[in-house]
């Protein structure tokens, strides 16, 4: 190959680079569904909505959208969930391939694009709660327990919050709970500009009968950390042991007894 | 038209463009300080040198750091605004606060155009100039009244002065000088003698023997007396009074930054941010070009030139964005804490440009055609970003991210300062009257108000919960760490339903909720 030809070669990389760049652009701009693709998929969403489904969007950064378009139909609570094992049908309206947590494993039994917003309907058996925790009373023998929609891990909790005197442990305790076959909860550090001031973790150990069936300890950056224990069907006393080492712990949990 | 010529029609041409850019950019939070500094400084200046009585100078410079008078800034920037506000009525307040940027901008332009043409010549430096202006949050920045981009500006100038000054002259006092307005403009002038003292101390190793000291002595002694004569606050306590303004940068609190996903509040921070933010923020064409622009410095060895050039343009460089890869240094301004970079990199890029468009001339032999061809491929490359990106430049990353919406799928930080609340201004006065929690926007709003960018009757309700318990509508500036203000929101007026959300390029920028 003579050399003048290749003597070209950085100028078109240069020019090739530039139109592309000027392509891209333009279409990265506009590749964002807009409001007729969100009230067209919402339109789908709404003719096949039954009470007590959820409805998520994906990526987590089009949530505002999602919620602009078909936030009266997510209750405060749904949206500040412990998670979705309890919902029977979920609604997922995704972009640019995203998927929501909520339906990871889950196959869809419908599935429509619509200008860019892709309506997935999940349909699974749900779990059934025996007890939700944030529906019951506690008493506690320290810091006084507080119902919160607080922020953990950047999304939003219903959750019972309590702020632990450092090393000295609260104990947060439901009396006469109806138990199933498994007690799932969740739980995380509350606040950001705590978790950023202060950054040593908490912890959250849940008792059955004096004894501990399940734990968790809960870093600045952990986010809302799941924890699970067997149990036996029947009545029972559960306390929730919240810990720090530090102040201004705002430990936040929530937690059901599952059948 | 001769390139002197040329050099200042860009530089204005830069200023004004600034100028009508900046009429739809948001009021930052941070600019709101600087307007009253600004105008407190610009009064005492007036009223000292025209011996009439004044507010002593620890009531307009001093006070406790992060107080109305601002002293963890230096005044050079908060002065210029100020007079240029005192000056300058017709402009309209806003952009009269944020002229003596776009100004600076320019000359900016200017700089870099005049160091381009004289080293490597005139269809280098007008690429460089081109690839400097379109630099979409550059430019975004120079619409502020703030210090980032007029830092760039007197931080080049110091650079460029400095190489000035190597030729022997018998007074460098130039040197000195523009250091001292760096140094008056912002802390991070304070690591230029890390880029100079490195180059001298090349220089001196290849010459074998020390030279032009009297450049040294300028910058030891005129750029510490120029910062001193500058700002007042030194007057009372010199010694004292540094100390604590250092004190205070190095000892920045950590505010929340989005990066890769990851909400960063506390060091140690990756690496890579630096590297990474500089990647999806400077135009890919233009970073293409900076990279053939550098390796063709390197094999041409520029610095035949006793004075080394490039080296020093590359040592400028490595000061500047240094130490944002030790994982300590507050990352949360991103880019624009590094902007002093912006200069040497578009003057690799011109450089490579035009080289690659002389290369491409010994084939297609018409040099002028193809510099037209190289270099109007990277203008509009470079002018396509940055319509892409304005007002909301923050929220915008370059088309190697995906745009703003390849941005907010890699979790790159969507904006701050609350700039984007100006979008929904014309929302909110449609409204019926009432307050309004403004998030982010707080510090903002009495000015948009009064700048007649908002209708009486909209005021602002107050700070987080019991703002918002009182509030008829409330606004939530998108970022990750202020999801909490939907859920405070949310709690208040019994819904998750926003009314209104605006979009940068379709990613969510601020949601504006209505009472039900």
């Amino acid at each position: 190959m003579s050399r003048k030809p290749l003597a070209v070669a950085p100028a078109v990389l240069l020019v090739v680079v530039a139109l592309w760049e000027v392509v891209a652009t333009r279409r990265a701009a506009s590749a964002v569904p807009d409001d007729a693709a969100w009230d067209a998929a919402s339109q789908l969403v709404r003719a096949s909505y039954q009470p007590g489904d959820l409805v998520v969007f994906a990526p987590d950064w089009i949530d505002p959208v999602g919620r602009l378009h078909l936030g009266d139909l997510i209750s405060i609570d749904a949206a500040a969930r412990m998670d979705a094992a309890r919902y029977a049908r979920i609604w997922e309206l995704s972009i640019r391939g995203a998927h929501a947590p909520d339906v990871a494993g889950l196959a869809p039994a419908s599935e429509q694009t619509i200008e860019g917003v892709t309506v997935r309907r999940f349909e699974r058996t749900p779990a059934i709660v025996v007890t939700d925790f944030l529906a019951q009373t506690p008493q506690s023998d320290g810091a006084r327990p507080a119902l919160e929609l607080a922020e953990v891990g950047f999304a939003p909790h219903r959750c019972v919050q309590v702020t632990p005197v450092p090393g000295k442990p609260t104990r947060v305790t439901f009396h006469g709970v109806q138990l199933g076959t498994t007690l799932v909860g969740y739980a995380g550090l509350a606040d950001v500009f705590t978790r950023r001031d202060i950054r040593a973790p908490g912890r959250l150990a849940v008792e059955l009968a004096g004894r501990t069936i399940a734990s968790a300890e809960l870093g600045v950056d952990d986010g809302w950390v799941r924890f699970e224990a067997p149990t036996t069907p029947g009545t029972s006393d559960v306390t929730f042991v919240a810990s720090a080492d530090a102040p201004q712990r705002q430990i936040c949990f929530a937690a059901e007894a599952r059948k | 038209m001769t390139a002197k010529r040329i050099g200042i029609a860009l530089a204005i041409a830069t200023t004004v463009l600034v100028l009508v850019n900046q009429r739809d950019v948001g009021i930052a939070r941070d600019e709101t300080v600087y307007f009253t500094a600004g105008d407190h400084y610009a009064d005492w200046w007036v009223k000292t040198l025209t011996f009439r009585s004044h507010a002593s100078i620890t009531q307009t410079f001093g006070g406790a750091m992060g107080g109305e008078a601002n002293p963890e800034h230096p005044p050079l920037v908060k002065l210029a605004s100020g007079l240029s506000h005192r000056w300058l009525p017709f402009a309209g307040e806003l952009t009269a606060y944020r002229f003596p940027s776009a100004v600076l901008h320019g000359v900016c332009a200017w700089l870099v155009f005049a160091m381009t043409c004289e080293l490597w010549g005139l269809a280098e430096a007008v690429l460089a100039v081109l690839c400097l202006v379109l630099l979409p949050r550059a430019l975004f920045h120079a619409g502020l009244d703030c210090f980032d981009a007029p830092t760039m500006t007197l931080w080049f100038g110091t650079v460029y002065a400095y190489w000035r000054c190597l030729d022997g002259r018998k007074f460098p006092w130039l040197v000195g000088v523009a250091w001292g307005l760096a140094l008056a403009t912002k802390h991070t002038a304070l690591l230029l003698p890390f880029a100079l003292g490195a180059h001298y101390a090349i220089v001196a190793i290849r010459a074998k023997r020390l030279e032009h000291w009297r450049v040294v002595v300028s910058l030891a002694v005129l750029g510490p007396l120029v910062l001193f004569v500058l700002w007042p606050w030194l007057w009372l306590a010199p010694i004292g009074h540094v100390r604590d303004w250092l004190a205070f940068h190095l000892h920045h609190v950590h505010y929340n930054y989005e990066y890769l996903g990851h909400n960063w509040n506390a060091p140690p921070f990756p690496w890579h941010v630096a590297l990474v933010t500089t990647l999806f923020t400077v135009p890919t064409a233009t970073l293409v070009a900076a990279v053939i622009g550098t390796i063709v410095l390197v094999r041409t060895r520029a610095e035949r030139d006793a004075r080394s050039p490039a080296l020093l343009l590359l040592l400028s460089a490595v000061a500047s964005i240094g130490p944002f890869f030790l994982g300590t240094t507050p990352i949360f301004g991103a880019e624009k804490h590094w902007m002093p970079i912006l200069p040497s990199l578009c003057i690799a890029a011109g450089v490579g440009a035009a080289w690659a468009a002389r290369r491409a001339a010994t084939v297609i032999k018409r040099e002028k055609l193809a510099l037209a061809i190289v270099g109007g491929a990277l203008a509009l490359a470079g002018a396509t970003e940055t319509i892409t990106a304005e007002p909301y430049a923050l929220t915008w990353y370059s088309a190697l991210a995906g745009g703003g919406p390849g941005g907010a799928d890699l979790g790159m930080n969507r904006q701050f300062w609350g700039v984007a609340a100006r979008g929904v201004l014309p929302i909110v006065a449609a409204q019926p009257p009432g307050p309004v929690y403004t998030h982010d926007a707080s510090p903002a709003w009495s000015w948009y108000e009064r700048f007649g960018l908002l209708p009486k009757g909209h005021p602002d309700a107050g700070h987080e919960t019991a703002g918002i318990a009182v509030s008829k509508l409330a606004l939530v500036i998108h970022e990750k760490h202020f999801n909490r203000h939907d859920y405070l929101i949310w709690k208040s007026y019994g819904t998750v339903q926003p009314f209104y959300v605006l979009r940068a390029d379709g990613v969510p920028i601020v949601s504006l909720y209505k009472r039900p």
